[in-house]
């Protein structure tokens, strides 16, 4: 899957609790401007079409107002909107209640322009691909590294902003599986359009052998061409910002490696993930994501290649 | 039509008018009329750079992973096309429709400060070129035309885009306060004898109170802006997260200047529409009293309405639910206003002239503007459609089929006052068709892709979405026919400026004072006022000889024939 | 008032600045917790108090000055309009002291937060007690050279206006920045 294929979100396609709470009042909110537009809407074409000027007409009767209409026009609204502050408190607490002292199963910290995940509870650290157990109350807690993101998959509820310095939370419960697609959604600049969310909703089970899977640490490499791969990937700045379980690469400043073999995409979108992709992305990453971070690191195609086999390779 | 105004003057043309011969005499001018005139031209010449702009974002937007202009440019055009409109374009041609009118309106030779008035339109128009230079000067600014920090720190985005966006707004908004300034002095002291606040023309009334909003609304701007010159010029620490500094205080300084601005673009038009729907219906406006109130109303309430533009900030349930509630019932006192321009209607002898189409569409429009914003104030659904193509759509619904309808609406009412001539009404009629058809085209199905999950300032989006393609393109071609209704609407200009029908005093049969002199006004304004006994002094000269006078219980004692002069300059 | 223009312009101009310097002042209350120590340690609020002191009776001797105008007094008009200028430029130098002691301490715009909202805060209230100077030496110089009604009444209220406007500012942020260790 990439930028070419991706699947519809919508806030009404709700895949969890939360934005099943928030399709109700939706609704409801919709039938109250529909009819409140209807009504001025249907009260205008009356007027246009009763009063229109017609020849003979003489001036029209200089009414200046009537206390109790005016009243009730102010009155009736006032009510409605009482209504819906109601209603609008209701689905606040329901959504997005006081977290206490509870810890965070996920910590989402978004950086310019890729989402880097946290499990906090098994030691899980990945970038780009969220994996999430259904049926089960979670708490995501959501950070920025450097300017102002958003947190938002349309079909999960609501957004959240990820603001640096400011730790905010997101409540979600999942209700069935499937991938859910989002968006970064506060302008935080150059590729602020390439900067997606895939967020995997899948069986607890699913989840759990998951898990173990992004815990392991892969072997060395024996192949030739990987061990290569290796040397150039540990010798060059490749390390300045990547980590690799398991290897001297510790760097945080870009998405951790360690398991780019199980994602979907490269780029955070912007790639499929296969052989051809990956070598030219490390060749030159500007030239498919102009303004993201990772340099053109100015290797020719076979270290790249290399490059891409060894990371193709950790399993 | 012409006996109030007892003027001898045979010119009924702006272009022979012997005062305003000449670039210097304008480039000189402390004029009101001709400081006006100069207001909204160049208004609507940045509504032109700025719709441009909107072009070309429609372009990109037209398929998905479009490379029409990289992300780079975009994200410039999409910057400047939202200074633009809002700065460029709507605050002076809200300022422009302000100054010209009010000094006629309220029966006065000028404004309080004639030269604090050239004052403010010259600093608008430096600060203008100044933020343009920014496209030579080392690239345009490229952070949203709200600037959120900290990417606007130096650190993530380096190039003087945003100091020139700062400093120009700086400039601009200094000319700005100085002109809300100069029309409060004005409306308080220089109104004709007789005329009492409560007799001001509604338009008036919402000038009044937009002005206030203005003059404390931009400070907080100002501290806003100078705060982030002095992060990226000085190295201080006030929204850099690193240092201590604080994102949302930003937001907060912001959007504290940001909401009332909203209601400073949008009262004006209210006030527009409020002179011409009565006279186009033949009827006085209803429920006057409960207008007035309704105006002041929103002036207070839009000072507490602002973090509703943060609900996804993480602000905490206290504080979100104030602004919810605040934000609701702020659309309390704007519902009066559409109930009571509709009653105005009703009953009436209706004239669809162009002026009253686009009065007509402005409270449809804005009405479905205005429950695109309740839906807003109703957090969890804001928490979905913050940030989203949801709110493009809210914010086109309100200043473009709202405001931009209304003053375009005045322009087709008051272009004849103020050139002479009128414009012509076919052309009108085909503008008004093709604007709506392609407003709404352009504008309604960006509700749709909010619900869909696109995100606002994005480049493109991908493939494989049946929806959001469709709608996108749907959306450009659209705007293409909104586009060439613009290029009617100025063609109509040019060509009735030379070749319209001559208006004479008042073509409409419209009742307030600036109906009372020639069009176009004698550079000195009056010759001679009627005298001013209610909202509508012409009317009551006409009705005077078979109605008692309007509420002259409230005897005010005055002689308006007894020598007292118009508004005089000491 | 209400019903001339110019003391309606300057009541509003003095509205808008008050909105501006509250801005200013909130953000200095915000991040007060990171910089309040920094206050507490660097800054003299007896000196800067008796500065201040300076800065307050300029205000008192404003007034005079306006009476002594709507006396027609020009002796009178003449030397308080100086008084009060002479101590508008008196608290000015203490602030320009006040600043060369913290900069030497190395505590600069830049340094901090601290440094940050202080420079701000009371460099723009510095700017706007300079621009005051100037409205009152153009008073000051139409009474020494002007016409025989110079200057006029109105004009000297409006300035009065500026000028206690730029102290009650003062009076709140000394409160606030100054005296704020000892609540």
């Amino acid at each position: 899957m990439d930028l070419n294929n991706a699947q519809t979100s919508s806030i009404f396609h709700f895949a969890t609790e939360q934005a099943r709470s928030i399709v109700d009042l939706q609704i409801i909110n919709l039938v109250i401007c529909l009819g409140l537009f209807f009504t001025v809407a249907g009260l205008i074409t009356a007027a246009a079409i009763k009063f229109r000027q017609r020849p003979g007409d003489g001036e029209p009767d200089q009414s200046e107002g009537h206390l109790k209409l005016e009243i009730t026009w102010t009155v009736i609204p006032f009510l409605i909107f009482c209504f819906l502050g109601v209603m609008t408190g209701i689905v606040m607490y329901k959504v997005n209640p006081p977290v206490g002292k509870r810890q965070p199963d996920v910590i989402v910290n978004a950086h310019q322009f890729w989402w880097e995940y946290r499990y906090p509870k098994s030691g899980v650290v990945t970038a780009n691909e969220l994996y999430l157990p259904e049926g089960e109350d979670l708490l995501l807690e959501i950070r920025a590294a450097d300017v102002i993101h958003s947190f938002w998959v349309p079909d999960f509820g609501q957004k959240m902003d990820a603001v640096p310095g400011h730790p905010n939370n997101l409540f979600l419960k999942p209700t069935r599986p499937g991938l859910f697609i989002g968006q970064c959604s506060e302008y935080c600049g150059a590729q602020h359009s390439l900067m997606r969310i895939m967020a995997n909703v899948v069986s607890p089970q699913e989840f759990e052998t998951w898990t173990q899977s992004q815990l392991k640490v892969p072997a060395a490499p024996i192949d030739q061409t990987a061990k290569h791969g290796e040397e150039l990937f540990m010798s060059k700045t490749c390390v300045q910002c990547h980590s690799i379980a398991g290897t001297p690469a510790k760097a945080q400043v870009a998405p951790d490696l360690t398991h780019i073999c199980d994602r979907k995409t490269i780029g955070d979108g912007v790639l499929a993930n296969n052989s051809d992709n990956l070598t030219h992305w490390i060749m030159n990453a500007q030239k498919f994501k102009p303004g993201c971070f990772m340099p053109n690191m100015r290797l020719n195609e076979s270290d790249a290649h290399d490059i891409a086999v060894y990371l193709e390779n950790l399993k | 039509m012409t006996e109030a105004s007892g003027t001898h003057r045979p010119i009924n043309w702006l272009a022979e008018i012997p005062e305003y011969q000449g670039l210097w005499s304008w480039v000189t001018s402390i004029d009101h009329k001709q400081l006006g005139i100069m207001y909204i031209t160049s208004a609507l010449f940045f509504f032109l750079i700025g719709l441009v702009l909107a072009l070309m974002m429609r372009i990109q937007l037209m398929v998905p992973m479009n490379h029409f202009v990289s992300q780079d440019s975009y994200n410039q055009i999409f910057t400047m096309h939202g200074t633009t409109m809002i700065f460029l374009m709507g605050m002076p041609l809200l300022f422009g429709f302000s100054v010209y009118l009010v000094p006629l309106m309220i029966g006065a030779r000028d404004m309080a400060f004639p030269r604090l008035n050239s004052m403010g339109f010259w600093v608008y128009i430096f600060g203008a070129l100044m933020l343009y230079f920014s496209f030579m000067g080392g690239g345009a600014p490229a952070a949203g035309w709200f600037s959120y920090a900290p990417l606007t720190e130096k650190g993530f985005l380096s190039n003087p885009g945003v100091d020139y966006w700062a400093l120009s707004l700086l400039v601009i908004g200094i000319g700005s306060v100085a002109t809300g300034i100069n029309l409060i002095a004005t409306i308080l002291t220089l109104r004709a004898p007789g005329m009492t606040l409560q007799r001001v023309p509604l338009f008036v009334w919402m000038m009044l109170t937009t002005s206030f909003l203005v003059v404390l609304s931009f400070p907080a701007l100002n501290a806003a802006i100078i705060m982030i010159l002095f992060d990226r010029l000085l190295n201080t620490h006030f929204f850099s997260p690193a240092h201590g500094g604080s994102p949302l205080l930003w937001q907060n300084y912001f959007w504290f200047f940001g909401h009332p601005e909203v209601y400073i673009l949008i009262l004006p038009g209210f006030g527009v529409v409020t002179e011409v729907i009565p006279v186009f219906s033949r009827k006085t406006i209803y429920g006057a009293g409960f207008l007035a109130a309704s105006t002041v109303a929103i002036g207070f309430l839009s000072f507490g309405v602002w973090m509703h533009h943060m609900f996804a900030t993480g602000l905490g349930f206290s504080v979100l639910y104030v602004f919810a509630l605040s934000s609701l019932f702020i659309a309390v006192p704007t519902g009066i206003k559409v109930w009571t321009w509709i009653a105005t209607m009703w009953g009436g002898s209706i004239r669809f002239s162009t002026a009253m189409l686009f009065a007509t569409a402005f409270i449809i429009q804005f009405t479905i503007g205005g429950l695109s914003g309740v839906t807003f104030a109703v957090i969890p659904l804001d928490w979905q459609l913050t940030d989203s193509y949801f709110v493009v759509a809210h914010i086109h619904y309100v200043l473009l089929g709202g405001m931009m309808f209304a003053m375009i609406s005045g322009i087709y009412y008051w272009f004849p006052k103020v050139t002479g001539r009128m414009l012509s009404e076919k052309l009108g009629k085909w503008h008004f068709w093709l604007m709506v058809l392609g407003f709404n085209g352009t504008f309604l199905g960006m509700h749709i892709l909010g619900v869909f999950g696109m995100p606002r300032r994005v480049w493109t989006y991908p493939y494989g979405l049946p929806v959001v393609s469709a709608l996108n393109l749907f959306s450009s071609l659209s705007a293409f026919v909104l586009a060439g209704s613009i290029v009617l609407f100025f063609w109509n200009m040019a060509h009735s400026f030379v070749k319209g029908k001559i208006a004479g005093d008042n073509p409409w049969e419209a009742w307030t004072l600036e109906w009372a002199t020639t069009s176009p006004p004698a550079p000195e304004n009056f010759d001679r006022l009627p005298p001013v006994y209610s909202r509508r002094p012409l009317w009551d000269l006409t009705h005077a000889a078979q109605e008692p006078k309007p509420a002259a219980q409230e005897s005010t004692h005055t002689e308006p024939d007894s020598g007292s002069e118009p508004g005089e300059q000491p | 008032m209400i019903k001339n223009r110019v003391l309606v312009g300057m009541i509003l101009f003095v509205a808008s600045e008050s909105i501006f310097f509250l801005m200013l002042v909130l953000a200095y209350v915000h991040f007060h917790n990171v910089t309040g120590a920094t206050a507490a340690a660097q800054l003299d609020p007896i000196k800067t108090g008796l500065f201040s002191i300076a800065l307050f009776s300029s205000s008192f001797t404003m007034w005079l000055a306006e009476i002594a105008r709507k006396k027609e007094n020009a002796a009178l008009v003449r030397l308080w309009l100086f008084t009060t200028i002479a101590l508008g430029v008196t608290f000015l130098t203490g602030q320009g002291i006040e600043y060369a002691r913290l900069l030497m301490n190395n505590i600069t715009i830049s340094r901090d937060l601290f440094g940050s909202t202080f420079f701000t805060l009371t460099g723009f209230h510095g700017f706007h007690v300079l621009i005051g100077l100037l409205l009152l030496l153009l008073m000051f110089g139409l009474a020494v050279a002007g016409r025989k009604d110079e200057p006029t009444h109105v004009g000297m209220q409006s300035v009065a206006i500026y000028w206690h406007f730029v102290d009650a500012v003062w009076l709140v942020v000394f409160s606030v920045v100054y005296l704020w260790r000892y609540v």
